[in-house]
């Protein structure tokens, strides 16, 4: 049920992308809007999922222990949240991408960043959707923990913050190097767009890293202890850190800043994908 | 430093190194060198070990650099140092100003220095306040009123707060390195190993470097684990634990995962656990119908009642794939070829030996089962004590209403100018600016000249 509602978003997603393409073709506004509504309808098919798979799981693991009484249920569902493994996390991810776009961007979620966006959430869910393993698994010990929903929460929507800065980075680089005619839209806004969801994925990881570190001292006795996931989001925020300075106090602008975005993201990428798929550490079921 | 500037003296030119925020972005990517060599480099493994991996040529080289330990060395102490003081330096210089800036308050003579963003004309007829005050209300809320007869301003502040917020985080930054390097040279940090039942006194320190006393006496009573009905997945580790002085019990504590557990100044948290035999292994073996009875000891050679084979108990574990205890037994038979048969056996599930493709599959002529496996849990405890971990909480929660005030608040000033002229109409004057969000600010500058437009046309 839930994996054809998610196969259903997919496809809106697509649409909304095709759409926002549409618009950029024929300079359409009403389709623009259109392209927002189906992105809209997407996300609300999405959330239900998401809720969905949160009941399912709870129900999977109130079937091993029966909460007792309300704090146990309350905790059991805390712990639940769906977030803790690689298929339920490429669909959260998949999810803050599309809703953050629609929050962030707002009105300016057009043209070819709106069809960029659409196409990266509907990416990132047919790759879960596809080639992850969506089985529901007990839980092990450490990973029973309050900390464990809001450090995912915050972690994910900082990385797609992130990724929508990627997106605006990309094509802030390729409509540059073209010829400044007929812009499909006019860098100055790409760029403001770009600081705008680095700031927004800096606040983000900063407390995903924080919250993690707090988790970690109580689970591991140790609030850092260098794993390879740990190190690399710390190397990830030293870029943004980098990033960011580098716009506001020495004032770089353009595609200097966008080039860091995109360096930026390669880090999210790996350490995010490459940390788990080629180092090994104690971070290795997500 | 702008080049025609005059030659600073040795300690002007040390601060503003200091003060430089190239010298920040060097140590950032000199920080994120380091750290990415090591998750590339195994950290903490056996000597031996590097010089396989790295060959007898780069091996050395790598020890000797100390790229083994680079958590722990002067790679990636020297840049966090170096940018603590860099934080603390940039702190002492921008705080004040912005202090003094915040704490100005935005008054009208302020507010009429403000540049000019735009202009607009309302007539004569028209009440100057019913024309522009609904307008600006919904874009801006409250504001600030100055009314005299033929000039009347409303300004508007926002953000005021905003300046503080970088300082906020670089100043929760540096409580944070601080504690931890409180943490590294004044804590203490190792691990504890206990059989149930047992008592311990001590812990190792980490790395090898010796034992510490507790400074009591800590009996581990039980240990559990819970798995997930029939399968080897592990719901919860759970010790009990007695604390102990002087010979009279003074505390008992459950220790799980996620909840340690805090006495005497030391924190313990479930690490990891084992079991262990705590005494000799019975077999029966079966050859057809004649059955004996066997004992096994870890690790030792063993030849068969019947004299035609040998065993040898090479590990056990208490819960072998979701299946309880088991034992892993090496097994040749005398008149067998020199590769001996590795099975494990369930104690609770002798069925398993006959079937195929399992790691229960005995292949005979002799048939082996549990009769007793006497296993002991041991408990894993990481240890600390750290006297820094407040600080670097202390920075945590300095650092949230920093990162809002810096991203979420930004600053903005504007004002609205009515004058009227000799001729009765009214000039209006929009006057505003927002130095560190200019766009966000341009676009609510435009939003409200048209509504101010707009009014004019009533
Ligand atoms: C890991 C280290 C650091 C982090 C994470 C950090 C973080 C930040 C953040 C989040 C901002 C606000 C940026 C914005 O509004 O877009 C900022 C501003 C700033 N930082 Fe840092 N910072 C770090 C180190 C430093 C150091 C060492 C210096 C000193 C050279 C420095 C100097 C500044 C200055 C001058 C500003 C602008 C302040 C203003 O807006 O008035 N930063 N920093």
């Amino acid at each position: 049920m839930i994996s054809q509602v998610l196969g259903l978003v997919t496809l809106v997603y697509l649409t909304a992308a095709g759409i926002f393409l549409a618009a950029t073709l024929w300079s359409s506004r009403r389709l623009e809007a259109w392209g927002r509504w189906a992105l809209l309808a997407g996300l609300a098919a999405h959330l239900g999922a998401f809720f969905g798979r949160w009941l399912e799981s709870y129900r999977h693991a109130s079937q091993f222990t029966p909460p007792q009484d309300l704090g146990a249920t309350l905790s059991l569902v805390i712990h639940q949240v769906p977030l803790s493994n690689f298929f339920e996390s490429l669909v959260f991810f998949s999810f803050s991408v599309s809703f953050l776009a629609l929050v962030s961007f707002r009105r300016h979620l057009k043209g070819a960043l709106a069809v960029v966006v659409a196409l990266l959430a509907c990416l990132i869910l047919a790759y879960a959707s596809l080639a992850v393993d969506s089985s529901i698994r007990p839980l092990m010990p450490a990973l029973k923990s309050n900390w464990l929903l809001i450090h995912v929460l915050t972690c994910f929507i900082g990385y797609a913050a992130f990724a929508l800065a990627f997106g605006a980075a990309l094509l802030y680089l390729w409509q540059t190097r073209r010829s400044k005619a007929n812009p499909i839209a006019p860098p100055p806004e790409l760029e403001r767009l770009m600081y705008r969801a680095v700031a927004l994925g800096f606040l983000f990881l900063s407390v995903g890293i924080l919250t993690g570190a707090v988790w970690a001292d109580s689970a591991w006795g140790r609030y850092w202890s260098w794993d390879p996931k740990e190190t690399w989001s710390l190397i990830t925020w030293f870029i943004y850190a980098g990033l960011l300075h580098a716009r506001l106090v020495k004032g770089w602008q353009g595609r200097r800043i966008a080039w860091l975005a995109i360096l930026g993201f390669a880090a999210v990428l790996f350490t995010y994908f490459g940390v788990s798929f080629l180092l090994p550490g104690l971070h290795s079921y997500l | 430093m702008s080049r025609n500037s005059p030659p600073r003296s040795l300690p002007g030119r040390l601060w503003d190194f200091l003060t430089s925020i190239r010298l920040t972005v060097t140590l950032l990517l000199i920080l994120a060198v380091v750290a990415t060599l090591g998750t590339v480099i195994p950290q903490n493994e056996p000597v031996a070990r590097y010089l396989v991996s790295f060959g007898p040529r780069w091996g050395p080289v790598l020890l000797r650099l100390g790229l083994h330990r680079i958590y722990d060395g002067p790679w990636l102490l020297m840049p966090v140092a170096l940018l603590s003081l860099n934080l603390l330096a940039c702190v002492i210089r921008g705080l004040p100003e912005a202090v003094r800036r915040v704490a100005r308050p935005f008054t009208l003579e302020a507010a009429l220095q403000l540049p000019l963003r735009g202009q607009f004309t309302l007539p004569a007829r028209v009440n100057p306040e019913t024309a522009v005050l609904p307008a600006l209300r919904q874009e801006l809320g409250r504001l600030k009123v100055s009314n005299h007869p033929g000039r009347q301003v409303y300004y508007w502040e926002s953000g005021r707060f905003r300046p503080l917020g970088p300082y906020l985080i670089h100043l929760s930054l540096f409580l944070i390195l601080l504690g931890a390097l409180v943490g590294k040279f004044l804590g203490v940090e190792g691990r504890l190993a206990i059989l149930t039942g047992e008592t311990a006194t001590e812990f190792t320190l980490a790395k090898g470097k010796g034992s510490v006393p507790l400074g009591f006496t800590l009996r581990l009573d039980d240990f559990r684990v819970e798995y997930y009905g029939g399968t080897a997945t592990p719901r919860e580790f759970r010790s009990d634990l007695t604390f102990m002085q002087d010979g009279q019990e003074v505390g008992r504590a459950a220790c799980r995962v996620n909840h340690p557990v805090t006495f005497g100044g030391l924190t313990f948290y479930q690490s990891s656990y084992g079991s262990q035999l705590a005494g000799p292994v019975r077999l029966k073996v079966c050859k057809g119908q004649e059955c004996h009875t066997l004992t096994v000891g870890q690790r030792r050679g063993e030849n068969l009642p019947d004299g035609q084979g040998q065993v040898m108990l090479v590990r056990v574990d208490a819960n072998f794939q979701g299946l309880g205890p088991a034992a892993l037994l090496a097994y040749r038979e005398a008149s067998g070829g020199d590769q001996p048969q590795l099975f494990w056996i369930p104690a609770r599930h002798p069925e398993l030996a006959r079937r195929l493709q399992t790691p229960f599959y005995q292949a005979g002529p002799h048939l082996f089962t549990v009769e007793e496996l006497p296993l002991k849990f041991y408990s894993v405890f990481q240890v600390r004590r750290d006297p820094g971990v407040w600080w670097v909480y202390a920075g945590f929660l300095l650092c949230l209403p920093g990162f809002v005030l810096a991203f979420l608040r930004p600053s903005q000033r504007l004002a609205v100018v009515l004058e009227q002229s000799p001729k009765g109409h009214w000039q209006g004057r929009l006057l505003g600016a927002s130095p560190r969000a200019r766009e966000v600010f341009q676009e609510r500058v435009d939003r409200l000249l048209m509504h101010l437009k707009k009014g004019t046309a009533v």
